[in-house]
């Protein structure tokens, strides 16, 4: 083949941009979308703190606080949590098993514009009388009422975001299965893919069941089905079934791949490979299947019997066993390790951390007796902002430092880097763990107005400094990254010193990403250090 | 396993994705605006810009995948997930379905069976034209891998006009029950009947849509087989899956009132 000209994709214009079917450009574009929906979330979050701050009802109607509520959890749920893997998967799945795109360019480049059209519809509903209000969960009989809003929307805002992930999903997994290179077994692949392979045959096994379930709801809405209307033989159960059927495993589609970049940050920065790393691929997949079988741990007050709910107990109990193991695997990891706290390394640390509270907050929620009591309380809401909120946003704040210098052939300030997580770190744990314990003394979720008990009041007001403390180290987080584009030093090629394969190429990586497939040798090994000082040597 | 990667640099923009990606939007749109804006003008607008998108953006697509590159046979593998995914939606309306038929056992036979039962003669004939477009399909697959274009061609038509039949009679069948006043907001008979049986008649018409695509460009199918082969995995799925479909629809729900 002719000589390429080498054009990295800054330079790309509008035209490539918009026909690219190059998994890293497209992967950029999912980022630069996510971040967003982030953003936009994220003042939503603010405008809930504000009206929080003081009982009583002072800046907001109680439908703009369910509006501003339903945006900030289906934004943050969808648009971040989820979308962000479309962002980090395509543009590292090919580069770390040697190929020279996806299996599928043009399909890759088609489930960008789906979430593109998606997210077009999302902003729709800002118009004035198109506003959701029937919060990320959209429960029937709520969500078929007037007041809710409307669910042509919603539905078909969730049908295209569910064909991009599926169309994604299945793009993704073939190019994992029949594209790794020479030398890249799946014992010798990276653990950021083997939890990205796991976090797609979910969405593949998940997302038809959430097509289902808001397709059901469509038809009530508009077409008078019955499905869940119990006069005429429907049940309103069967929604939430469906609906936690996926969004369970849903929790893990946005969590694995987070454990994946925290595997390949330790790894990096330890300068060891991940201790018990067989373990950490059977932990992987172990909760990918037992993610499918807890779902009623989210309707122990829906109305199930018991023996179905001292079931999903156990086996919610029984998901911990994986995970604790990863907790393990991790810090042994660092033991004996050379560690390096540079500010991913830092990012990860904490959102280990975070996901500690977060997940040991999960498993008394796991047994009906303690969350018959607390479900839909702030207790909740505090479990899923340690876990989702903090521990997935800082692992990917911690994969947006450690790959810069791989995207942008940059390098970001290491100060500010530092800077931004210290602040986020305290505000959030301001915000978050007094969330737990206004939860606990009784603050139900999804209120606009509490009554003016004198510690509730100094606790809210707490957490409302919290939230905006941790939404100025975002800031300065964020802006750091974006003002390095211009203003950082320029990066070497393997910043970090890892034999990952992505970091053997040039940065940014020239469009082809390999001139030739590369053969990998056989003591080479995405954590093989020794082998990376040898080439050295060699060179 | 581990496969050369065989991305040519003609690979790296294609304009037939963007518009596909849009046509989604234009048709959601249009939904929107007739079921919440109640602005047939505009739904009527969208929905003809989507479909003409779409139109577009998948002839340009297939024209495109047929005359550039080489076939790396990925595509068949694609079709395999994707077809899991499947399953999965139907067994959420199956899900539905055998809830209210286990719940509501007494009232359904009593109250929902429309009178005189469901016609089981008609869902043998349905039965037969699919099974039989099953195989003209797998002979069409077979001719290509054979590199007989010409019986290619002859099975896909075949298969066509074997889907086409089943969907127009299926429809009748459809007008037939409705009049009757068995519909689709009865009860969750109805409900279940024609959202079992509907979803499923989609996916027929996708898969005849597909040997269209696949009609059309055949002249270039020689040194392309993995389309074939996926549509035709595509169409055995959709023909098993009827056995499902019929069997809870039809059986499962009259039976009681044969
Ligand atoms: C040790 C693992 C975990 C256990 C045992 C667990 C358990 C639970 C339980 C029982 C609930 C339901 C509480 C209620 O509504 O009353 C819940 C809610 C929730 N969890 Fe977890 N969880 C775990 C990990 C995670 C992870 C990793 C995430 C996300 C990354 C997550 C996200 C959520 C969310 C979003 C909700 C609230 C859903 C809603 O009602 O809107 N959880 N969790
Ligand atoms: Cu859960």
């Amino acid at each position: 083949m002719a000589a390429v000209s080498y054009r990295p994709y800054f330079s790309a214009g509008l035209k490539e941009w918009l026909f690219t079917t190059d998994h890293k450009k497209i992967g950029i574009m999912y980022g630069i979308t996510s971040l967003i929906f982030f953003l936009i979330a994220g003042l939503s979050a603010l405008a809930i703190r504000l009206e929080l701050y003081q009982p009583g009802l002072q800046y907001m109607s109680e439908d703009a606080y369910n509006q501003a509520l339903t945006v900030h959890g289906v934004l943050m749920q969808f648009w971040w949590a989820v979308a962000i893997w479309g962002s980090f998967g395509n543009y590292l799945l090919p580069l770390m098993i040697g190929a020279r795109d996806v299996a599928f360019p043009r399909l890759n480049a088609l489930s960008y514009w789906l979430f593109f059209a998606a997210s077009v519809l999302a902003l729709l509903t800002f118009l004035p009388g198109n506003h959701i209000r029937m919060m990320w969960t959209g429960y029937p009989p709520f969500s078929l009422n007037e007041n809710a809003g409307p669910v042509a929307f919603y539905a078909l805002i969730i049908h295209m975001l569910g064909a991009s992930s599926l169309a994604s999903a299945i793009n993704l997994v073939v190019t994992n299965l029949t594209m790794r290179a020479p030398g890249i077994t799946l014992r010798k692949m990276n653990l950021f893919l083997h939890a990205f392979l796991a976090m797609n045959v979910i969405q593949i096994l998940g997302v038809p069941a959430l097509a289902g379930a808001v397709t059901m709801l469509l038809m009530d809405k508009y077409f008078h089905t019955a499905f869940f209307d119990p006069t005429r033989g429907g049940d309103p159960l069967l929604y939430q079934n469906l609906f936690w059927f996926y969004s369970h495993p849903v929790v893990y589609v946005m969590i694995l791949p987070a454990f994946g970049l925290i595997s390949e940050m330790i790894a990096t920065f330890s300068r060891r490979e991940i201790f018990g790393r067989t373990s950490m691929i059977f932990a992987i997949w172990g909760i990918a299947i037992l993610g499918f079988m807890v779902w009623i741990h989210h309707m122990f007050t829906s109305g199930v019997p018991d023996w179905i709910r001292i079931l999903f107990s156990y086996t919610t109990v029984l998901i911990g066993v994986p995970t604790g193991i990863k907790i393990f695997n991790w810090v042994f990891t660092l033991y004996k390790g050379s560690v390096r706290f540079t500010t991913p390394m830092l990012y990860t640390l904490s959102a280990i951390f975070m996901f500690l509270i977060g997940g040991l907050t999960g498993i008394p929620l796991g047994l009906p007796a303690f969350d018959i009591a607390v479900h839909d309380s702030h207790f909740v809401v505090a479990h899923f902002h340690y876990v989702l909120g903090m521990a997935l946003t800082l692992a990917v704040f911690g994969g947006f430092h450690y790959w810069y210098p791989k995207i942008t052939g940059r390098m970001y300030s290491e100060l500010w880097g530092k800077i931004g997580l210290v602040i986020i770190m305290i505000g959030s744990n301001l915000f978050y763990f007094l969330q737990f314990i206004v939860g606990l003394e009784g603050m139900p979720r999804r209120y606009a107005d509490y009554p003016p008990i004198p510690e509730w009041v100094r606790l809210h007001e707490l957490q409302t400094i919290g939230a905006f403390i941790l939404a100025f180290g975002v800031f300065i987080a964020l802006a750091n990254l974006i003002l390095s584009t211009k203003l950082g030093p320029k990066a070497e090629d393997n910043p970090w010193q890892s034999p990952s394969l992505e970091w053997l190429i040039p940065s940014p990586p020239p469009p082809h990403n390999f001139d030739k497939i590369p053969h990998m040798p056989e003591d080479w090994d995405p954590y093989n250090y020794e082998w990376l000082e040898k080439q050295h040597k060699k060179a | 396993m581990a496969h050369e990667g065989t991305h040519a640099a003609h690979h790296e923009t294609s304009v037939w994705a963007l518009p596909v990606g849009l046509s989604t939007f234009f048709l959601s749109l249009a939904a929107i605006a007739h079921f919440t804006w109640h602005l047939p003008f505009l739904a009527v607008l969208s929905g003809g810009v989507g479909l003409a998108l779409l139109a577009i953006g998948i002839a340009g697509w297939a024209n495109e995948y047929f005359s550039k590159g080489h076939d790396e046979g990925l595509g068949f593998q694609g079709i395999v997930w994707f077809v899991f995914a499947e399953v999965v939606i139907f067994g959420t309306i199956f899900a539905g379905f055998w809830m209210a038929r286990v719940t509501h056992a007494d009232v359904w036979v009593r109250e929902w069976i429309p009178q005189g039962g469901m016609n089981l003669a008609l869902v043998a004939l349905l039965t037969l034209i699919l099974w039989t477009s099953s195989f003209t399909i797998w002979k069409a697959e077979h001719s290509i891998e054979e590199g007989d274009l010409g019986g290619y061609r002859m099975w896909l038509l075949a298969t066509m006009v074997l889907g086409t039949a089943f969907l127009v009679l299926h429809a009748w069948e459809w007008l037939h029950l409705w009049h009757k006043g068995f519909t689709i907001s009865s009860n969750m008979y109805g409900t279940g009947f024609y959202m079992l049986t509907g979803v499923h008649a989609s996916h027929v018409l996708v898969g005849v849509l597909m040997q269209l695509v696949l009609l059309i460009n055949s002249g270039k199918a020689l040194n392309k087989k993995t389309p074939a082969r996926a549509a035709s995995y595509y169409w055995h799925f959709v023909d098993l899956a009827w056995l499902l479909v019929a069997g809870t629809a039809y059986i499962v729900g009259s039976y009681g009132k044969f």
